[in-house]
């Protein structure tokens, strides 16, 4: 099956009085219709540029150096502006990291639902507030009828999540790009929000590409995982082997990070301390040549000091790696 | 919360149909209607409502009701108020009544109109130099600050000196000389607001330029602007009050400034001449910065109270 999204050597730079800057480096994946995939790694990673750019949102200064990014076989990285903005809320949309302020003070939440609608369906207004209806109910909020005429501010956070991601799926797209949809919500809130995710995209056979820290959330509702680090992809591969085997000694390292509850007769064992990754992602600009993640790395030796950034080589049939050393698969 | 937690839970995920859903409910309130009652609640917005229909009942009928031309000469000169006609004479011996009632008609017109050009003009500049930036912003804010150098009052008689003393020279002058603030106002706001997530969400959602413009952020930038808009009246108000007591307002239209403007030199003696314009001027300026306040208050969905 064709992928709905394909990113191939996605190149993005920024531009700075000395010369550009690069933000993103041969950036490649693809996903499938009714699959997610995951863009994991730490702020300045670029996952959210790269969310950009898919959307053709990028901020001034930066741009699209090189590659192509192909919803449904369309290049849309070289599509005219008009076409884009077509494209834009009905094709791809979008879901934003803070429900607070992504939605518009000033209109009642129906209208703001209903105003995709009518822009890419041409739909009336009656119509569209109907399919609106729809769709929050379809969103699970309680009480919808009256929430349709609510404004923002008369919504929690969870519910606005939930307006933004019923407005993002109006018109049913073929790709949904969610930039840490959960990240200002709270816990119990984030397992519903993903779970409804989750039971949207399996009945419209969205694709989902998911940006976000929570690796839980990954390995629950993510198909396949990139690791992006220092603007490139580190570590590729379905989330079941990534995240039960990392090869990448960054992959293995953010694993560690995530702590892990432990109850029962494991409470015993202890936790133990939570590790951290020492240092910090190199800025823009000061990226080496070498690995970017040498100086970072336990593993580090002569041979990733001395060479070129390694390349994203296959390690499996699903998998790939970006290290000199990858750790040994497990049995 | 943790209510409204098992509520949802309980509800089992519905398909999306496109289909009509059968009974669409109506509005719990109308928007609209609730900012009315809002605004209709609030006392200083009903007493400057007040005070406007007044004033524009008294200039739209009045003239017709009290059938005086207030360019006749009626009687003596100065005659006190409290006779016949019952709020005196000006210099002249012409009736202040018929005066004030006719006058009320072009100043309330410069005013609104000039105030209108103002906000247009402020607004179509700001808007487009606050949402676009760079180089757009530049030229526009240098065009801006070209006619902000200029002395507003000095500018203002050019124009009227150059392209006659008629009242819609007056007007269009005013409106040239006053909208500077206003664009000023309009492009700090959509700076502030060209940045916010909800703009970047419109904008994931395939909103374009001039959607974004006038649909998304306009409205959030409106009660600044519209506090500015009524602030702009009032000031167009004085303006034509200030051009025709300089004697350079239309001779053949009565207004409330040609009022003062003529009978100034006879202030002491006659201060009724000077004062009742005035206060007409007072209660007009008055009157339009209460009702924006109020509407400023009532069209905020925040302040508006939930059904």
């Amino acid at each position: 099956m064709d992928p709905v999204l394909a990113v191939e050597d996605l190149t993005v730079t920024l531009t700075r009085p000395d010369g550009p800057v690069p933000v993103l480096e041969r950036l490649s994946f693809s996903v499938e219709a009714g699959r997610t995939i995951a863009l994991v790694g730490e702020s300045g990673c670029g996952k959210s540029m790269t969310a950009l750019a898919i959307m053709g949102l990028l901020p001034e200064g930066f741009a699209r150096a090189d590659g192509r990014i192909r919803l449904a076989g369309e290049d849309i990285a070289a599509a005219q502006p008009s076409r884009l903005r077509a494209l834009r809320g009905s094709a791809l949309s979008m879901i934003f990291q803070e429900p607070m302020t992504a939605l518009n003070p000033v209109y009642t939440v129906g209208d703001q639902i209903a105003e995709a609608l009518r822009l890419h369906q041409r739909l009336g207004r009656r119509a569209a507030l109907e399919r609106a209806l729809a769709m929050l109910r379809a969103v699970q909020i309680p009480a919808a009828e009256r929430r349709l005429y609510a404004y923002p501010h008369e919504l929690s956070g969870g519910m606005r999540q939930r307006v933004m991601i019923a407005m993002a799926l109006a018109c049913r797209p073929k790709l949904l790009i969610a930039d840490e949809p959960t990240t200002a919500l709270d816990v119990t809130v984030q397992a519903q929000v993903f779970d409804l995710l989750k039971a949207l995209q399996d009945e419209m056979g969205t694709a989902i590409v998911l940006i976000t820290h929570d690796l839980g959330a990954v390995a629950d509702i993510a198909d396949t995982v990139a690791v992006l680090y220092a603007g490139r992809c580190i570590e590729q591969g379905d989330t079941r082997s990534v995240m039960h085997a990392p090869q990448h000694p960054y992959t293995r390292g953010l694993m560690g990070c995530t702590p892990h509850l432990r109850l029962g007769a494991a409470a015993d064992a202890g936790t133990g301390p939570l590790r951290e990754i020492p240092g910090l992602v190199p800025p823009l600009g000061r990226r080496p040549a070498i690995c970017a993640f040498a100086d970072r790395c336990g593993r580090a030796d002569a041979t990733c000091l001395d060479n070129p950034q390694p390349p994203l080589a296959e390690a499996g049939l699903t998998r790939a790696v970006a290290c000199w050393h990858p750790e040994a698969r497990a049995a | 919360m943790s209510a409204l937690v098992a509520a949802e839970a309980a509800v089992q995920p519905q398909p999306v149909r496109s289909e009509a859903a059968p009974s669409m409910p109506r509005p719990a309130a109308n928007p609209g209607l609730a900012a009315l009652r809002l605004f209709l609640r609030n006392p200083s917005g009903l007493l400057g409502s007040v005070i406007l229909i007044g004033l524009l009942f008294a200039a739209l009928a009045g003239p017709h009701l009290y059938g005086v031309d207030p360019f006749e000469i009626v009687g003596a000169p100065f005659q006190p108020p409290g006779g016949d006609p019952v709020l005196g004479t000006d210099y002249l011996g012409q009736d202040i009544l018929a005066a004030l009632l006719q006058g009320g008609r072009a100043t309330l017109l410069v005013g609104f109109s000039a105030a209108l050009i103002t906000v247009v003009i402020g607004v179509t500049f700001g808007a487009l130099a606050g949402f676009f930036g760079g180089r757009v912003d530049a030229a526009l804010m240098k065009v801006t600050e070209f006619f902000q150098v200029l002395p507003t009052l000095l500018f203002a008689m050019v124009l009227v000196t150059l392209f006659g003393q008629r009242i819609a020279i007056t007007t269009i002058a005013i409106g040239i000389v006053s909208w500077p603030p206003t664009a000023r106002l309009t492009r700090a706001e959509f700076l502030r607001l060209r940045g916010l997530d909800f703009v970047k969400a419109a904008r994931a959602a395939g909103a374009g330029p001039l959607y974004l413009i006038g649909r998304v952020i306009l409205p959030n930038a409106a009660p600044p602007i519209v506090v500015s808009a009524t602030l702009a009246i009032g000031t167009a108000v004085l303006f034509e009050g200030a051009l025709s007591f300089l004697g350079l307002g239309d001779p053949n239209v009565m207004s409330w400034g040609l009022m003062i403007g003529q009978n100034r030199a006879y202030a002491l003696e006659a201060w009724w001449t000077v004062l009742l314009p005035g206060a007409a001027i007072f209660l007009a300026v008055l009157g339009v910065s209460l009702v924006g306040d109020a509407v400023n208050d009532a069209v905020n969905p925040r302040l508006r109270k939930r059904s």
